[in-house]
């Protein structure tokens, strides 16, 4: 589920990055997240019903000019895996990815989708970064938006149990 | 429809409709989709994103198949500027004339599109209805849409003027320059800042 002072952790991040709108698909750990996020006045919050449509809405309203961010399970990085590079790569769009880690290590569930998420995001040449510090939850999410921005390009954060 | 068209923006789906229509209509504000299926989600995104400015997106019947679900989504946010138009020419054309969903006959996207919450919807059977039903959309509140029953057949269109970069470059400055904001924000050079 996540823990409320995990969730507002990284709510205050997004925020303090510039990021004004968020496209989800749920996951058990991010709970929390999405909860604070169904209320909050700043972030326009976009639920889809399958992650590679938040690629596209994430698309458009970076053309729009929104800062997006897609907030999703590494299972639906997997569903996503075209929109990321025939829209978000090969346009060049900035989308921080918001991705929920299962099949980390100490999971006991996920293992496949996990042991897979590192090796397909590398080989998309997508920079991440994997969150395991609650205290560095901030300044990760203002470098992944930043080099995002500056390189037009998907920047990935896995976010772990402990940060969550 | 070309002539009823002013500053709206158009995202078209990958295949034939985007040549043709930037033949018929060509602006900085027609943005290209090179992922089958994605174009209503992007315009879904863009009409968010800019809730002033009519979102017209050209989908097809193939493309449509594909990403059925975004017709739910966009009936959850019911964006009211956005105007979903489907070619429904019943084949992928762009890929060589295979059988669609459409092909057979049995299924309605108008009626899946109403049911789904978007109740401005409508199927369009010539040239006449389409017109009107256009019309109808940037009159009124939406979201609208419009499948287009059309007959298999390309028209001569030469290439697009730009890749998908250069597309999107010019398709942000258009909208920058419109509706007088600021999206790409290019950064200052640390190096310069020291100064």
């Amino acid at each position: 589920m996540g823990t409320i002072a995990g969730a507002q952790n990284i709510l205050a991040g997004l925020k303090g990055a510039g990021i004004d709108l968020v496209s989800s698909v749920p996951d058990i750990n991010m709970l929390e997240l999405i909860n604070l996020l169904y209320q909050d006045k700043e972030i326009a919050h976009v639920p889809v019903g399958r992650e590679e449509e938040g690629i596209g809405v994430c698309t458009g309203a970076h053309l729009g000019g929104k800062r997006p961010a897609m907030l999703m399970q590494n299972g639906g990085l997997l569903n996503s895996c075209n929109g990321l590079t025939t829209t978000a790569l090969q346009f060049g769009i900035p989308v921080l990815l918001l991705i929920y880690y299962a099949g980390d290590i100490g999971d006991n569930a996920f293992h496949m989708v996990g042991l897979v998420t590192e090796p397909v995001l590398d080989a998309l040449g997508i920079k991440t970064i994997v969150m395991r510090d609650p205290a560095k939850v901030k300044q990760d999410i203002a470098g992944a938006v930043t080099l995002a921005s500056s390189s037009k390009r998907p920047v990935a954060l896995l976010l772990t149990r402990a940060v969550l | 429809m070309a002539p009823l068209i002013k500053d709206e923006l158009f995202v078209t789906t990958a295949g034939g409709a985007t040549n043709e229509w930037n033949a018929v209509r060509p602006s900085d504000g027609n943005i290209q989709v090179k992922t089958l299926g994605l174009c209503s989600s992007i315009g879904l995104g863009l009409a968010i994103a800019l809730p002033k400015r009519k979102i017209f997106v050209f989908d097809g019947d193939g493309a449509l198949w594909m990403n059925l679900g975004s017709l739910a989504t966009i009936g959850l946010h019911q964006p009211k500027n956005l105007i979903h138009i489907c070619w429904d020419n019943k084949q992928y054309e762009s890929s060589g004339g295979e059988p669609t969903v459409a092909t057979a006959g049995n299924i309605d996207f108008a009626g899946i599109a109403r049911n789904a919450g978007i109740i401005s919807s409508r199927s369009a059977n010539t040239v006449e209805e389409l017109k009107e039903a256009v019309a109808h959309a940037l009159n009124n509140d939406g979201p609208h849409f419009i499948c287009a029953n059309i007959e298999a057949g390309r028209a001569e269109a030469p290439p697009l003027k730009y890749d998908e970069l250069e597309n999107k470059y010019h398709f942000i400055r258009y909208i920058e320059e419109t509706e007088g904001v600021s999206i790409l924000r290019i950064p200052q050079s640390a190096s310069y800042l020291l100064k």
